[in-house]
């Protein structure tokens, strides 16, 4: 069981109709819940949203700090926070629901053409909602961002550190940096959409159907979507706890 | 046929895989715990920072499996 993703093509670029309203809904989200926080601020005792809200940047303050000292860890809290909030709110709203639509005619503007219909004879299951993080280019555009910005970190400090870096405790080591650079690269987004996207199949396929909507109404259904919110939230911890490490790798003093 | 038997290496491996892997990380945490119970917190933390490093490439196995799942079967 295929499922096939709206989707509109313009120069050869595909566009995925579910994950750009997702990523756009998530964005929303966390816009919303740090308003919500943020609204009738306090000096004194904080109290409800504002008091969830200090306590996470607390949270991602205290990441921060076991990798580099505190005030260069004070610089990189933002991204941190916008990170993890992000990619925590991406991974659950995928959660939503398992909603698909079949489609037996052609209908060429979202890209189900003839080919499509043969391909899945005669009938299509349209995926209407996915978390944006099971997309693998939502997570490769993250992952290469926070990259080549710790890159850009470490030049900015110092490019003749930077180069010898690589030359570190002997030059034999050098292909081994440039393995280890390369890896980081492929690693860290593979991780994020990997778990996600396969505790998505799996909840498609767990999930029992009623005419064309198919919701939870089984029992490991729940407890996998019980297991999916726990992995979402760790995928999200380390995403941030990595991207803190590799930026304090380029960055720190002593090494 | 050969892509059932195929997938089915897939999965088991990366079962294989993330089981030991992951067997390892949850001991020594609790022989850390054992040792010394006040650092309870902050051995978790660090737990669950290394499962999720230790079952990266399984689940990446596991995504390509279902993924070829899709386009094969």
């Amino acid at each position: 069981m295929e499922e096939f993703s709206p989707q509109f093509v313009i120069a050869g670029m595909v566009f995925d109709i579910p994950t750009m309203a997702t990523t756009l809904v998530s964005a929303v989200l966390v816009l919303v819940i740090i308003m919500l926080a943020t609204s009738n601020m306090t000096d004194g005792v904080p109290k409800g949203m504002q008091n969830f809200l200090e306590w996470l940047i607390d949270f991602v303050r205290g990441i921060a700090g076991n990798f580099m000292d505190s005030k260069t860890a004070s610089k990189y809290v933002t991204l941190a926070l916008t990170l993890f909030l992000y990619i925590f709110i991406a991974n659950q709203i995928g959660l939503l629901s398992t909603f698909t639509a079949v489609s037996h005619n052609p209908a060429p503007g979202i890209g189900i053409t003839d080919e499509v219909l043969a391909e899945h004879h005669g009938e299509v299951h349209v995926k209407l909602w996915n978390s944006p993080t099971a997309n693998p280019n939502v997570t490769f555009t993250l992952a290469i961002a926070v990259l080549l910005y710790s890159h850009y970190l470490g030049l900015k400090k110092g490019a003749g550190d930077y180069f010898k870096h690589y030359f570190q405790p002997s030059p034999f080591l050098f292909p081994l940096h440039l393995i280890e650079e390369l890896s980081k690269f492929l690693t860290l987004p593979l991780r994020l959409f990997g778990n996600i996207f396969a505790g998505e199949v799996l909840a498609a396929f767990l999930a029992v159907g009623v005419w064309q909507i198919k919701i939870a109404t089984s029992v490991p259904m729940f407890v996998w979507l019980g297991y999916s919110v726990f992995v979402g939230t760790i995928q999200a911890y380390i995403f941030t706890t990595l991207t803190l490490v590799y930026i304090s790798q380029k960055v720190a003093d002593s090494h | 046929m050969d892509f059932a038997i195929a997938l089915g290496l897939m999965f088991g491996l990366a079962a294989v895989g993330a089981g030991i892997g992951n067997g390892l990380v949850v001991s020594r945490t609790i022989e850390g715990t054992a040792r010394q119970p006040e650092a309870r917190g902050s051995l978790m933390g660090l737990m669950f920072l290394g499962l999720g490093l230790v079952e990266a490439l399984p689940i990446i196995a596991v995504a390509i499996g279902f993924i070829l799942f899709g386009r094969l079967g």
